[in-house]
């Protein structure tokens, strides 16, 4: 492979140390027995793990973080479920219209968004500060959630639901038997990006963060600002472990193939 | 006795009844017990359409269906105990073969022992008893069609619906699944009714023909009288007769073109009785090894025939014998909508 195809090659190489090389080194400074950002890091240690569990906004916001992430997720998925359902099996009119209003929160900046939801939830609605962001959320996973369930049911054939129909199978056992089974994999692909895209966003929880709310992600960036040390590095491992954790457990339980393949 | 399926000016308009398109129209048709009755006619003519109709999947607007003699219009398709292979085939594809074939005994509530005989047996009707445990996904078209058929017949349905099950088929195995169904519904002893646009198939699978054109019927029987004596121009183009020829002593007919005979037009035998002849100038001649196609020009218009031999040449003037048992008189002279 790698002879008969060397400019492929090359360019895959690139791609992945442009990709992995600044994790690599974050890894390697987050590892540091030292007190400064460099690498490679001045031996190995993991005080800078200690010290971030020492620091108390990290951890409640890491707490915020995964409450946001699995409302929002949970609340996208409720309601972006029966919105492609409607979409893709149901004779809804104007269903283009439909379907490019459910994309907007991916075309609205994320800062707009927030200031709006700031502006009329927190502001005008006096909701709490994890509610909004949880509101937040919802709103930025749903593109995500419509599309991604959508996909498996736009590509499974129309008329499985009238095979199931016609052999006897009420309305009710079709959706369970046949409909829910097809959109599975589209179910939980769109689970783990949305869970993802929540636990990792910044714009839009920087403006719907509260007094004494905020995410992880947000605390690191106040953090950076004000302390340059390897604690934030430590982190980021943490955030980024996080993430992986949620592929692979998934990975584990259905097969990433199932998911993303055919 | 009761027919099994009976269709009462049955139409279905889509859209609103004042700019809507209507797909069927006042069709009436009955459908007896054991028979394999056959919806032949061009695309768009509303076979589908009709079809879902009596598989309850859409409401007709206008008219009654009735299924074993009652009347079941508006029955939802679960309650109407039909089997139907749909074009595309439709197989659920997480389920293995042996769960998709069983899937209309569970929605019975069956015991799960009877599931898996019953099944099993429709898996072996069709001979694909060694794949029971693969998925969908991992057969072959033709395989998935002999799935969808065997779920369909698991259910013993009262009618087997098929729409064009064929088509996405390559020619070879088309022509073999054709044995195979029939085979399958003599067996059975089911009723069933097939959409198809292939008049060959439609020869050869039906009791009953049924011809649509433009959501009308234009003629039903059995093939053998429907065949070679089609009712109005429409029927005779979709079944091959070519040629409409104006003949003196004659209202419209219609021929077919390996009916018409073509003679030299200089050796001047004496007239036959037995044909009405014509004269000719032969306009183009296309080679197909064992006969020539030959399109003649005459005064009652352009004539096509299937000549045996290549012994003829653009510009000849030829003679024309048109037997007079193969001429077949036609109801209509206008050109129906559709039969361009
Ligand atoms: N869902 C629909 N909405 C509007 N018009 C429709 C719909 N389905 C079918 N039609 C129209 O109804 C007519 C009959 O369609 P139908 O599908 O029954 O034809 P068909 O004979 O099955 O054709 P084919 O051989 O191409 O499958 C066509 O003119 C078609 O455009
Ligand atoms: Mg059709």
């Amino acid at each position: 492979m790698i002879l008969r195809r060397p400019l492929l090659s090359l360019l895959s190489a690139i791609a992945f140390v442009i990709m992995l090389g600044p994790v690599v080194i974050l890894l390697g400074v987050a590892f540091t027995a030292g007190s400064t950002l460099t690498f490679p890091p001045e031996g190995l240690s993991l005080r800078w793990f200690a010290a971030a569990l020492e620091y108390r906004p990290f951890i409640d916001s890491l707490g915020t973080s995964l409450v946001v992430a699995v409302l929002s997720t949970a609340a996208a998925l409720a309601l972006g479920i029966p919105a492609t359902l409607a979409l893709q099996r149901g004779a809804v009119p104007g269903k283009a219209f439909i379907e490019n209003l459910f994309m907007t929160p991916i075309i609205v900046p994320e800062l707009v968004l927030g200031l709006a939801l700031f502006q009329q939830l927190m502001v005008g609605f006096n909701i709490t500060a994890l509610g909004t962001l949880v509101i937040g959320h919802t709103v930025l996973l749903l593109p995500y959630t419509v599309r991604v369930v959508g996909a498996s049911l736009a590509l499974a054939d129309p008329r499985l639901e009238e095979a199931a129909r016609g052999l006897g199978a009420g309305p009710v056992r079709t959706f369970f038997s046949v409909t829910v089974p097809v959109m599975r994999p589209g179910i939980i692909s769109a689970t783990i990006l949305a869970f993802i895209t929540s636990l990792n966003n910044v714009p839009l929880s920087l403006l719907l963060t509260g007094p004494g709310v905020a995410t992880l992600p947000v605390e690191m960036l106040n953090y950076v600002q004000s302390s340059f040390d390897p604690v934030v590095a430590a982190v980021s491992v943490v955030l980024l472990a996080l993430s992986v954790a949620v592929a692979l457990l998934t990975e584990r339980l259905v097969g990433f193939n199932k998911v993303f393949g055919r | 006795m009761t027919p099994v399926v009976q269709l009462d000016g049955v139409g279905h308009r889509f859209g609103s009844a004042a700019n809507g398109v209507a797909a069927v129209s006042d069709l009436d048709l009955a459908v007896r017990r054991g028979t394999f009755t056959t919806l032949l006619g061009p695309s768009g003519c509303g076979k589908t359409t009709t079809l879902r109709m009596i598989a309850g999947f859409i409401r007709p607007t206008s008219g009654r269906i009735l299924l074993e003699g009652t009347d079941a219009t508006d029955t939802p398709p679960e309650r109407r105990n039909i089997g139907m292979v749909f074009q595309s085939y439709a197989l659920f594809p997480h389920m293995t073969l042996t769960d998709n074939v069983g899937f209309g005994l569970r929605a019975r509530r069956r015991p799960a022992a009877e599931v898996r005989k019953r099944a099993g047996e429709a898996l072996e009707l069709v001979g694909l008893s060694h794949a029971a445990d693969r998925k969908p996904g991992e057969l072959s078209g033709g395989q998935q069609q002999r799935v969808a058929l065997a779920r369909a017949v698991a259910i013993e349905p009262s009618v087997l619906l098929l729409d064009e099950p064929l088509s996405n088929l390559d020619a070879r195995l088309r022509v073999q699944m054709r044995q195979e169904l029939l085979r399958v519904q003599r067996e059975t002893g089911l009723t069933a009714i097939l959409v198809t646009h292939d008049q060959d198939e439609a020869l050869q699978l039906s009791d009953t023909m049924v011809i649509l054109n433009g959501g009308r019927l234009e003629q039903q029987g059995d093939p053998r009288t429907v065949f070679p004596a089609p009712a109005n121009r429409f029927v005779a183009q979709f079944l091959g007769y070519d040629n409409f020829p104006e003949v003196p002593g004659f209202g419209p007919v219609t021929i077919r073109p390996e009916h018409v005979r073509l003679t030299a037009a200089v050796t001047g035998e004496e007239a036959a009785t037995d044909s009405v002849e014509l004269a000719g100038t032969v306009a183009d001649v296309t080679y197909q090894g064992s006969h020539c196609l030959i399109g003649v020009d005459t005064a009652g218009g352009r004539l096509n025939c299937v000549h045996p031999g290549d012994d003829f040449r653009p510009g000849e003037a030829v003679r024309i014998l048109l037997p007079r048992h193969r001429l077949v008189e036609l109801a209509d002279a206008h050109t129906p909508a559709g039969a361009r």
